[in-house]
């Protein structure tokens, strides 16, 4: 029997075949058609994409889906918060620009809007900025952010937190070793070796998988000694008298005892660990280690600007930034919004869901945030003599991004704290590996 | 009933029967079965090539521009390519991506055989010791990593106090550079010993014992037999193992990344760690994929090298 006759079965297949091929393209018309983020329909306001990351706990992602939900702008302008993950943030950010399917505004890494700005996708926040001079909001800032921002084509972002790397203690293990706060480099070897001989790491830091806190902390060191990683004209510039100082320092400390050599492994999670196990005395870190400890009693405290052996202070600090996107349905929807989330941040250091520090004054100010001094004492004394990581310069470049957890720097940290490497050979290394991501 | 056998073959597709003279082949006929059955696969085959070949002729492209994360960037031809050949950092991480491969490959298949020919004696327990040996492979790597990461550490972690109490000092098990690649491919046959475990039994389950028995009464030795009988009749299975390890380990990235980051100093980094690193920390994705494609060059090689052996070892 041939299976091919009868035309009843030829009719079937081909209708069978139609049918599929219909149900194949469904898919592809609905995909098609997607525009600018959020662009509502004719006639109606425009809704803005707003791209938030975790800076905080749960509470704080919450609040801020919640305050940006309930915006409601001129003309009906609308704003829907989306929380994107820290891993692999920049990836995603990456692909949204590239696709033109991202957000019309967001927070970001230190480097992020830089990095936008070059590939165009950015809008200059130039005319927010006169605005909020206008207003008067402009001088409630803390004097410097807005400088951070600030490139040949315009203002990148705007500002509205800080992150800083601060001299953090354990006051019970500095007692117990009978000794002060350090106040320069001297005394700092000195506290270290006294909490040495207690049984105390004197320095704690890390430069293992992920942990950026060892090598963020060396060049907030260099920063005190009136060094970095750049020139004055933004040009790579690491084998400096002052650097090589640097680095001698903390030879001086590997030999001492004072740093662990174990930490050239350690993870940010075996560092917490340690200080949380009052092995630590002393380390740079973030103004709310106490917080990221769970700790609630003083015994972690924020010490003064170190003293550099020239007699410079200084340290390395994060603006960490909003920025505007070119992919808006309307600009001047996304300066309002910003202008007016510029404002109402001041809610998350009220309710104590953000650690971080504030850009502005009137925040500083605040009876909830004045009750932390250690937070306060960072805005206060740390603040003023803080530099970007692009010091010696003040301009800010996107490539930046790839020096700063890039694979020279770590390793450069790690050879430092294994304390083995010739000073002027470490920092020759890491112009060479700086100069090549550039 | 009617043997179709009998019937003389129908030349359903115009093929000239041999010794006849040619009046020309009839073209094949496409038949609308063949079209029907081409449009039910055309939309799988779209798909695999949507998944597989798109990303693959992507990343070539890409291999040939010096782009970043956002843009494709100019193209550089075969740059990127001259320049991972003539980089100290890839061959570096190409000699410790060999060390690496070595130890798990063997190390593993060693102590993998072993377990398997313990577990064909029959030891009380045997059941439960099958299940707990699986356990390496099994748990997902990042809590391994998590677990690994928690005993060798730090100066007071377990395993550096045990050396320290029988008079190795302060080990550094992480931090030394040595130390920490010694660590990493422990940490890889630890985990991998299970898989070629359960690809040994499985082969050596398809040894016929009559050979054995055989060998025996021909008055062969336990190692006559191990080396003459067993390994040959499981070569096959051998080979393909190493194969499959190979890739492993080679591909390997949570492994070295979750323990050691690739370091210190670069001493763990292996070349798909390095690929990683070139793309996502320095933002130089035409030459880390280069990298990548320079890696499954030689990936490509070795199993076929190795896929020789496999034809080679068929015993008649």
């Amino acid at each position: 029997m041939d299976v091919f006759s009868g035309n009843s079965r030829n009719v079937s297949r081909r209708g069978f075949l139609g049918f599929a091929a219909a149900a194949a393209s469904l898919p592809l018309l609905a995909s098609c058609g997607s525009g600018a983020s959020g662009a509502s329909g004719s006639g109606g306001g425009s809704t803005l994409k707003v791209w938030d990351m975790p800076w905080g706990p749960t509470e704080y992602t919450n609040a801020a889906k919640s305050l940006v939900n309930g915006y409601s702008g001129q003309n009906g302008a609308k704003a829907t918060y989306q929380s994107i993950q820290w891993a692999n943030y920049y990836q995603t950010f990456a692909s949204a620009v590239a696709s033109k399917t991202g957000p019309a505004i967001s927070s970001g890494g230190g480097f992020q809007a830089f990095q936008f700005a070059d590939q165009g996708a950015i809008a200059y926040a130039d005319n927010l900025v006169a605005s909020l001079k206008k207003s008067g909001s402009y001088d409630d800032f803390l004097p410097g952010t807005f400088d951070s921002l600030k490139t040949d084509k315009g203002y990148v972002a705007v500002p509205w937190q800080l992150d800083m790397r601060v001299l953090s203690y354990r006051k019970s293990l500095l007692d117990k070793a009978g000794v002060e706060a350090p106040t320069n480099w001297d005394s700092f070897v000195t506290v270290g070796k006294a909490l040495k001989k207690i049984g105390v790491i004197g320095y704690g830091t890390a430069t293992g998988a992920g942990a950026l806190i060892g090598e963020q902390s060396i060049l907030a060191m260099m920063i005190n000694n009136g060094g970095g990683l750049f020139g004055e004209d933004g040009k790579p510039d690491c084998v400096t008298d002052r650097n090589i100082e640097t680095l001698q320092f903390f030879q001086q400390l590997s030999r001492e005892g004072i740093i662990d050599p174990a930490a050239v492994s350690y993870t940010s999670a075996n560092l917490n660990n340690d200080w949380k196990s009052k092995k630590i005395g002393m380390g740079f870190s973030v103004p709310s280690l106490k917080s990221s400890l769970n700790e609630t009693d003083d015994d972690i405290q924020i010490g003064s600007p170190l003293e550099g052996p020239h007699g410079d202070k200084g340290t390395l600090y994060y603006v960490n930034n909003l920025m505007m996107y070119t992919n808006t349905p309307s600009q001047q929807a996304s300066e309002a919004f910003l202008a007016w989330y510029l404002d109402q941040m001041k809610d998350y250091w009220q309710k104590g869901l953000l650690q971080a520090l504030p850009v502005r004054k009137s925040i500083v100010n605040m009876p909830e945030f004045q009750k932390d001094a250690n937070n306060l004492k960072a805005v206060k004394e740390w603040q003023p003599v803080a530099k970007t990581f692009a010091a010696r310069s003040t301009k800010i470049v996107s490539a930046l991004n790839a020096v700063d957890g890039g694979q020279a720097f770590t390793s450069f940290a790690q050879q430092v704290l294994q304390g083995q490497t010739d000073p002027k050979t470490a920092l020759a290394t890491l112009q060479k590996g700086i100069e090549s991501v550039m | 009933m009617t043997s179709t056998m009998l019937r003389p073959a129908k030349r359903l597709h115009g093929t000239s029967p041999a010794g006849r003279g040619s009046a020309g082949r009839r073209p094949r006929r496409i038949t609308r079965g063949g079209v029907t059955l081409t449009a039910l696969v055309a939309p799988s085959i779209l798909l695999l090539l949507l998944l597989n070949a798109y990303p693959l002729i992507n990343a070539a492209v890409q291999a040939l521009h010096n782009g970043t994360l956002i843009g494709e960037g100019p193209y550089v031809g075969l740059d990127n390519f001259a320049k991972a050949l003539a980089d100290p950092a890839f061959w570096k991480a190409a000699q410790f991506t060999l060390v690496f491969t070595l130890t798990g490959v063997f190390g593993s298949w060693v102590i993998g055989l072993a377990l398997a020919l313990l577990m064909r004696t029959k030891i009380p327990g045997s059941g439960i010791f099958k299940v707990l040996l699986l356990l390496p492979w099994v748990v997902p790597v990042v809590v391994s990593a998590t677990s690994w990461n928690w005993l060798v550490a730090t100066s007071s972690s377990p395993v550096p106090i045990l050396a320290k109490a029988l008079g190795f000092g302060d080990v550094l098990f992480l931090a030394n550079p040595a130390l920490a690649a010694l660590t990493v491919c422990v940490f890889k046959v630890w985990i991998s010993f299970p898989f070629m475990m359960l690809m040994t039994s499985a082969a050596l389950s398809s040894v016929e014992p009559a050979v054995y028995e055989a060998a025996r009464i021909d008055g062969a030795t336990k190692k006559q037999m191990f080396t003459a009988i067993t390994l040959p009749l499981i070569a096959r299975s051998t080979y393909i193992s190493w194969i499959l390890m190979t890739i492993f380990c080679v591909n390997d990235f949570p492994t070295i990344y979750l323990l050691t980051g690739g370091g210190p100093v670069d001493a763990t980094t292996s070349l798909v760690v390095l690929a990683y690193r070139v793309v996502f920390q320095n933002f130089k994705t035409g030459y880390g994929v280069a990298i990548a494609f320079l890696m499954t060059f030689v990936l490509i090689v070795v199993s076929v090298v190795l896929y020789r052996q496999i034809r080679k070892s068929v015993i008649h």
